[in-house]
């Protein structure tokens, strides 16, 4: 009885000791190129454990990034990571933050230094590999699981026509103004939406001060093209005493008094659901670098 | 309650400002009002047909009322006050932070971009800011943002010592809709100057900026916006030399987190104790310089400037980072000042940091004027945007390029009585787009052909124009021609107190082999000067525009008008 008892005490323990974590990995095969990003969308990346018929282990991640050559350029630091417990129902399902947790990874060279500068890692193919260790030795406790991803920083449109404070002539302006951008680089799986705005500039306001307070006199989405004819429908005309704005310009015997509108214009790039296709540069809108264009108004009044 | 401290300090600086003045008017002392202050009215209407269809979306508010109050009191020679109130009803906001806001409190009203309350008083060297300020330190610190706050702007001699804090932007609870308002964290702003200045020869000066979220300010939080915290230290400098040489420099750090929220960490640079690194910290560098020469026929000058990939600033929240500028710019006025040529030749390098993906755009732009005699000139003018990069996985890369020419020759002749302008003008436009799949190039061609004719009386208070232009855009798949003839008519009468401007323009437009598109413009403008202070002026344009068959439902159309008109107000009280 005693030497059965010995022998079932003695099973339990090697069970323990090899007690084996399935893992399965699920990540975006294009995740934001901001790693921080990661953490705060639960789709990016997604590790569940499963602890079939074993006893509640605790145990720590070790997460490896690799270029497609096998370079390890990102490790964790296991002293420091977190410590998991498998959850009772057998399953725990974990996401970046803790596959990851870029507080405890230690990258290398010009991956370092590019994330301390960007947050970001060059774009390239890159591979995450993960598995389960023991909390005391680092002892494997499951199989390693990798998946590849590709990272590129999306670089929104640059804005091409008209160009930064391009005077255009009313005359032409009032039957149709064109816009151009750059595309969305690199291409997107799915048609960019653009959304061009633009705004008029009041003349007490400052230009990004009329940009973020003013109704657009434009507001047109365009589904993957990166041109788009304008025809204003405006009367592009100066209400305001003629002191108030405007200069002089001497053609011959005549005077010619020449005042200008200002406006402002953008493009937002939005995906598919129409979001924002970038929400961690710059101003989190995915609206380009708004560029100024005027108006001239040439209103012939001879002065005496 | 950095609100109700800045609102008791704004409310004391004013009421101990009118003490001032009212104390200073015992004694004779100079004392003059210049400025503005006036208050208009804009009414919008759109009426479509038919009705229920939605294919044209308002773009103005339905109401509108603004205000402005801008006078400047100087009281001697060295003491100033300049108001500077500019502030609307009814909030617009549709892009930035606030964009989507309908009943703001009074602190989202007050920091409202659409609203300004400054207040400058100043007194020899020493200025106070108070209220609403768009202070531009530098081109990489800060510039773009509005504050509401309080500071100073101190140059004793060739000394410069600048503070400014407030708030930027108040916290806006998150509203899932529709309409969605995607809400907005509270941030607090902080910038200094100290430098050393002589204007027109020098300036060298150090700034930082310092913005900051406050994550507990809106509730329900913004989903999709994290908050945030910035600092940036620059180092600017312009010297001005004899002959018109001229250096200008600037260098700068930033450091930005891009959610507070992220943990600490120390593997990542922070600068204690203005900012402290978490996971989602990036620091980064940028740096411009100009180098040219100025004089009264010739200017040429270099420019370049680098923004790292991690440069970003509070102070300028639309900067697109990862770039490198270089650009040529030169002016000649030559044969007697009458010809004059501008041009600027570079490159804009976008995605620096990705070799991969690095985008080149080239920039050239020229415009030649000649005035041959009294009665003929001559314009041309070209400008080529070229944007080039790989596309990452595609087999071709993405190449844009756009070209553009325009040549416009005027004519003038003058009678007795009247002087004729006849002036043309042609635009060619050409945009070539390559697909990155098959590598084909579409081209896209336009043509712009304007002539306006001008008289201008010499006897009579009148002054019309007539101008026909036609637009033609060829793209495959899309063919459009629009035709315009416009008319407008000047004058003033009343003894030149009342000046009106009437315009009337109408557009036929054709889209491939729909039917055409009719659009008619008619406007008005009535300025009338009420006293020699005093200003009425009034515009008024309706614009009805009838789609082809294009569209669905045919036949659909609408019209919009508009109302302005508003008072303003001239002080001049100079003694």
């Amino acid at each position: 009885m005693k030497k059965i008892f010995s022998l079932l005490i003695s099973a339990c323990i090697f069970s323990t000791g090899i007690a084996q974590l399935n893992i399965s990995l699920i990540v975006n095969g294009q995740p934001p190129a901001q790693l921080s990003e990661w953490g705060n969308r639960r789709e990016v990346l997604t590790l569940i454990v499963s602890a079939p018929g074993v006893i509640g282990e605790s145990f720590k991640l070790k997460t490896e990034i690799k270029l497609i050559d096998g370079t390890v350029i990102a490790t964790t630091d296991l002293a420091k990571s977190p410590v998991f417990i498998p959850s009772t129902t057998g399953t725990t399902i974990l996401v970046a933050n803790d596959v990851m947790p870029l507080e405890y990874m230690v990258f290398t060279g010009k991956y370092k230094t590019s994330l301390e500068r960007t947050g970001k890692m060059p774009a390239d193919n890159y591979t995450i590999c993960t598995k389960p260790v023991r909390t005391t030795d680092y002892g494997p406790m499951g199989e390693m699981k990798c998946k590849n991803f590709y990272l590129a920083t999306t670089q929104l449109p640059i804005l091409m026509k008209p160009y930064n404070e391009e005077v255009l002539d009313a005359k032409k302006a009032q039957t149709a103004i064109i816009f151009r951008w750059s595309p969305v680089v690199p291409r997107q799986i799915s048609p960019v939406t653009y959304r061009i705005q633009v705004f008029e500039v009041l003349p007490t306001q400052s230009p990004v001060q009329a940009l973020r307070s003013n109704q657009p006199v434009l507001d047109k989405e365009i589904l993957a093209a990166t041109q788009y004819i304008w025809q204003p429908q405006l009367s592009f005309s100066w209400i305001g005493p003629d002191e108030d704005l405007g200069y002089v310009i001497s053609e011959n015997k005549s005077k010619i008094k020449e005042q200008s509108m200002r406006f402002i214009w953008t493009v937002q790039s939005l995906d598919k659901d129409h979001n924002p296709v970038t929400r961690t540069d710059g101003n989190g809108e995915g609206r380009s670098e708004p560029i100024l264009f005027f108006v001239s108004i040439k209103n012939p009044i001879l002065l005496k | 309650m950095m609100n109700r401290k800045t609102i008791c300090v704004l409310c004391i600086a004013i009421f101990g400002c009118g003490h001032f003045l009212y104390a200073q008017t015992k004694k004779p002392a100079p004392f003059s009002v210049s400025g503005t202050a006036g208050v208009s009215y804009e009414g919008y209407g759109l009426h479509r047909n038919p009705s229920g269809w939605t294919g044209y979306q308002p773009r103005k508010p339905w109401n509108q009322v603004r205000f402005n109050f801008t006078p400047t009191f100087k009281l001697g020679k060295n003491f100033s006050l300049p108001f500077n109130f500019n502030f609307a009803a009814i909030p617009t906001n549709f892009a930035g932070p606030f964009a989507g806001i309908k009943k703001p409190s009074f602190g989202q009203f007050i920091t409202n971009p659409m609203n300004s309350f400054g207040l400058n008083p100043k007194y020899k060297w020493a200025e106070l800011q108070l209220g609403t300020q768009y202070l531009k330190y530098s081109d990489l610190s800060t510039g773009d943002i509005g504050v509401f706050g309080i500071g100073f702007d101190l140059r004793p001699k060739t000394l410069l010592f600048k503070f400014f804090t407030g708030i930027s932007q108040q916290g806006i609870n998150y509203v899932a809709g529709p309409p969605t308002v995607v809400g907005a964290y509270k941030r607090r702003n902080w910038m200094a100057q100290i430098g050393t200045e002589k204007e027109g020869k020098y300036l060298f000066a150090l700034n930082i900026a310092k913005g900051k979220d406050v994550p507990t300010s809106s509730a329900p939080p913004p989903v999709t916006i994290r908050p945030q915290e910035g600092l940036v230290i620059s180092v600017v400098s312009d010297l001005y030399m004899d002959k018109g040489f001229y250096f200008k420099a600037e260098g700068a750090q930033s450091i930005f987190t891009k959610d507070v929220a992220t943990p600490l960490t120390l593997l990542l640079k922070g600068l204690k104790p203005f900012i402290e690194a978490h996971t989602s910290t990036i620091t980064d560098y940028a740096a411009q310089a100009a180098v040219g020469k100025k004089s009264k026929n010739f200017d040429i000058g270099v420019m370049v400037k680098y923004l790292g990939a991690g440069f970003q600033t509070i102070g300028y929240p639309f900067l697109q980072s990862d770039r490198l500028d270089y650009t040529v710019n030169n002016r000649i006025n030559a044969w007697k000042n009458k010809m004059n040529i501008v041009a600027t030749l570079g490159q804009r390098i976008n995605n620096v940091s990705n070799t991969a993906l690095k985008a080149k755009q080239f920039i050239g732009n020229l415009n030649w004027f000649t005035q041959f005699n009294d009665k003929f000139s001559l314009n041309v003018n070209y400008n080529n945007f070229g944007f080039q990069t790989a596309s990452g996985i595609n087999p071709f890369g993405i190449k844009n390029v756009s070209n553009d020419l325009g040549i416009n020759p005027t004519v003038t002749w003058a009678g007795k009585k009247i002087i004729h302008l006849i002036s043309m003008s042609y635009n060619y436009s050409k945009y070539d787009e390559r697909d990155v799949i098959t590598g084909l190039t579409t081209s896209n061609n336009t043509h712009t052909t304007l002539l306006t004719y001008v008289p201008t009386y010499l006897e009579k208070e009148i002054s019309p124009d007539f101008s026909i232009l036609y637009f033609y855009n060829d793209v495959p798949g899309a063919k459009i021609a629009l035709a315009t003839i416009s008319s407008a008519l000047s004058m003033q009468v009343a003894k030149k107190k009342l000046r009106l401007r009437g315009q009337l323009q109408y557009t036929l437009g054709k889209l491939n082999s729909f039917s055409n598109s009719n659009n008619l413009i008619a406007s008005c403008n009535i300025d009338f000067k009420l006293t020699k202070k005093l200003n009425w002026s009034t515009f008024l344009t309706t614009n009805y525009f009838k789609y082809g068959n294009e569209i669905i439902p045919n036949g659909a159309n609408y019209v919009e008008t508009t109302c302005r008109t508003g008072f303003q107000y001239r002080f001049n009280t100079k003694k």
